[in-house]
């Protein structure tokens, strides 16, 4: 029996994307990586370090923020397992934002001269991580306009529709049900409000039947009713890529 | 004179800027400029990409601003970034299916189409230039999560002020101002849909500014009188910029 290898799901979700040949595959499988565990809020990067690995997510969740210079936090992006949280420091070689660990997580971490190799000799796999990168910024382009221009109520039923498509893709979300990792705060940081506000807009969309939040575990009651509400299109995800 | 190179070599400034990352050699500049191209002068306002278009091209600002856009479900609009002359708008359309915002110009613009599929054809045949456009598409993807900072946790004199030291510092990056004097290409209108305030607050952050002795305004024209007041309302560091030639450290002082 060989041992569990894991980049493996790092390849599955690649090959299918770019048609990786079983060469493409095996290099990836070849990288070098160590593996590292992370408890709750810990910081996997940290911003102005020159960066010498890029992470990929293995277990748990992860988030980018940046911190105002009077300690105010803006949460930029939640990542999920198979994803890299920081894919772009194979190339810029100072990180502009944190990385810190959502709960306990499992990391890889890749050591970003065979990473960049590896994407110069082999086309399909430099094509799959830029077209990871492109789609983390159309992300941030819609949270942008998520916390620029939507309402408290829209703001919140946005960012647990992403995350319901993107859990979905993983198996973690079911039926419309997943284990809710954030905190009310790390949510209020995600969507630009104060926590109370947070707080108030989550028991409306409970209340008017959205979603049900009870022991940590989340449910969307009404998927119509919750993309409605929140604005959503999930044509910024592009899944189909 | 500027004009006058400009439309001699539509590419040669987009070229240097990418190469202030990431050198090219003289066989890959020669494959770049030799891609197929058109040349275009579009009036302000014009859509060089709408949401939803499935691209059949990928184009380059070489002359004239642009802004990204999204409009919400209820009619409103967010500015997501302002493209200045030598931007690339729409490479990340090389390999997404579907343009997921809009880019409208600012000004009368000049601008360069490529066909999509030669330049798909290009960046993957020449790793160089591959990681060229992609170390470019990095420092966008940097600049976006700066504005999400910026409108999620700034308050709007500080949103003004981010939105006004990034344009600077990016045009004189590319030698297109000079020391905190340049002009403008934006209303107030626009200025409110990148920060996510209304016009009237814009206008009156705008006025506050000045009569602090931050700023100078004349029309469109805006003259930095206290750069280091500015940064610090603004909150602004400009290593997210990830400028060339400064190993990528913040700057004290300009």
């Amino acid at each position: 029996m060989s041992e569990f290898h894991h980049l493996e799901p790092l390849v599955r979700r690649w090959s299918k994307r770019c048609r990786f040949s079983p060469d493409d595959c095996d290099a990836v499988r070849a990288l070098p990586y160590t593996r590292r565990t992370f408890g709750k809020d810990a910081y996997i990067v940290r911003e102005g370090e020159h960066t010498t690995d890029c992470t990929l997510l293995l277990r748990g969740f992860a988030f980018r923020q940046k911190l105002l210079t009077d300690g105010d936090r803006q949460i930029i992006s939640f990542h999920i397992p198979t994803e890299f949280v920081d894919l772009q420091n194979g190339l810029l070689g100072v990180a502009d934002h944190n990385v810190q660990s959502l709960n306990h997580s499992e990391v890889a971490s890749i050591p970003r001269g065979p990473l960049m190799s590896l994407a110069d000799e082999h086309p399909n796999i430099r094509l799959a991580m830029w077209i990871d990168t492109l789609i983390d910024s159309s992300v941030f382009r819609e949270w942008v306009v998520n916390v620029g221009r939507r309402d408290s109520r829209a703001r919140i039923a946005h960012l647990l529709c992403e995350l319901v498509l993107r859990l979905e893709r993983t198996g973690a979300c079911r039926d419309g049900m997943f284990d809710f990792p954030l905190t009310q705060e790390q949510l209020a940081d995600a969507t630009g409000l104060t926590a109370v506000h947070t707080n108030r807009t989550l028991q409306s969309l409970r209340r008017d039947n959205l979603i049900q939040l009870s022991n940590g575990i989340l449910r969307v009651v009404d998927w119509e009713g919750l993309r409605e509400v929140g604005d959503f299109d999930e044509l910024y995800l592009h899944q189909q890529v | 004179m500027r004009g006058y190179q400009v439309v001699e070599y539509p590419l040669k400034a987009f070229l240097q800027d990418l190469q202030e990352h990431s050198p090219l050699s003289s066989e890959d500049e020669k494959a770049f400029l030799a891609l197929p191209m058109r040349l275009r002068h579009l009036d302000a306002g014009s859509y060089l990409v709408r949401e939803g278009d499935i691209p059949t091209h990928c184009c380059i600002l070489v002359d004239g601003y642009a802004f990204r856009q999204k409009v919400t479900g209820h009619g409103s609009r967010q500015i997501l970034s302002v493209c200045i002359p030598g931007d690339a708008i729409d490479f990340q359309n090389m390999f997404l299916d579907i343009s997921d915002h809009a880019v409208q110009l600012l000004t009368r613009s000049l601008v360069v189409d490529i066909p999509r599929e030669a330049l798909q054809e290009l960046v993957l045949r020449r790793p160089a230039i591959g990681v060229a456009v992609i170390h470019s598409t990095l420092i966008e993807a940097s600049i976006l999560r700066e504005w999400v900072v910026n409108v999620g946790r700034r308050d709007a004199r500080a949103r003004i002020a981010h939105i006004l030291c990034e344009f600077a510092v990016r045009l004189e990056a590319r030698g297109l101002a000079s020391r905190g004097n340049f002009e403008l290409p934006m209303t107030q209108e626009q200025l409110a849909d990148a920060t996510s305030l209304t016009p009237v607050h814009v206008n009156r952050v705008l006025k506050s500014l000045q009569a602090e002795g931050l700023i100078n305004r004349q029309r469109r024209n805006i003259q930095f009188t206290d750069w280091r007041a500015l940064q610090e309302v603004a909150d602004f560091s400009r290593r997210y910029l990830h400028l060339p030639g400064e190993d990528d450290v913040a700057v004290a002082a300009m």
